[in-house]
């Protein structure tokens, strides 16, 4: 039976590197933590007195609770058939996300870049 | 206090480097037969037994960087350094925060592919997957001591 269950602990890993990646990109956090307030809110709340919100701690709630759904839903999946999917898989989504995070955080980089090329 | 919890960050990465190092290099790059070179040696442990060790350490070192120290930074240093118009150490920084998160969720599978007894087809993603987390936790660290170096928590 552990075993079994023990099945779904890489699919939650896929899923949730990619719905993390999601998470951020499209500010779906579960929570929003006000670091100068101390305070939490339920879901995406703008920032409060001048100080940032803190959506990280969100986005990694949307993503392991997404991740979890996805997981128990893989153990649907007869055991014949799940042996079939090659587990590489995992490790290359998350090589994947990887470079799509740096891409999307590339604004940070290039004027940089640019003045150690000039 | 915050110094403190800084220091023991700092501390607890660099154990957590040596482990995931020494593992990593282990599945990798296995000693084939047993010699009295340090190399040799390093190589040869039984790497498997690294696992549940490294995955303690890495969820107290989130827990204590992401948790206590992160939201600190957030409303100090990054402020300061954001008003530095330093871009490039902010946007690593965010990169730390997102690759240590993947390393994170990754731990499950992790876990999973170095149980014992090791599968002998999951070699190549027991090692990919220790490679992935080993660059995660190597690229925090450096990462985090630049930032630390730029502007300190204080």
């Amino acid at each position: 039976m552990v075993m079994n269950l023990s099945r779904a602990l890489p699919v939650f890993s896929a899923a949730f590197v990619v719905l993390y990646l999601a998470a951020t990109h499209f500010n779906l956090a579960l929570f929003t933590y006000h670091p100068a307030q101390g305070e939490l809110e339920f879901l995406t709340r703008p920032p409060k007195g001048g100080a940032p919100a803190m959506y990280w701690y969100g986005w990694i709630a949307t993503a392991a609770v997404g991740a979890c759904v996805v997981a128990a839903i893989s153990l649907a999946v007869p055991d014949r058939l799940a042996a079939r999917v090659w587990p590489g898989w995992t490790p290359i989504i998350a090589v994947v996300v990887m470079l799509a995070f740096v891409y999307l955080l590339r604004g940070w980089f290039l004027p940089s870049i640019g003045l150690i090329l000039k | 206090m915050t110094t403190a919890l800084l220091l023991f960050h700092g501390l607890l990465s660099a154990a957590l480097i040596g482990a995931i190092t020494h593992q990593m290099l282990g599945a990798w790059w296995p000693a084939r037969a047993a010699s009295g070179a340090f190399f040799s040696r390093f190589r040869a442990v039984n790497v498997a037994s690294y696992t549940n060790a490294i995955i303690v350490m890495f969820v107290i070192d989130a827990f204590v960087g992401g948790v206590l120290l992160y939201p600190i930074y957030r409303i100090g240093a990054r402020l300061v350094i954001e008003n530095m118009r330093l871009r490039a150490p902010v946007g690593l920084f965010d990169l730390k925060e997102h690759f240590l998160t993947i390393a994170l969720g990754l731990l499950p599978a992790y876990w999973y592919f170095w149980r014992r007894p090791l599968v002998a087809e999951h070699a190549t993603v027991r090692k990919l997957l220790t490679a992935i987390i080993a660059f995660a936790v190597w690229f925090g660290f450096l990462v985090g001591h630049f930032t630390n170096n730029i502007r300190g928590l204080w």
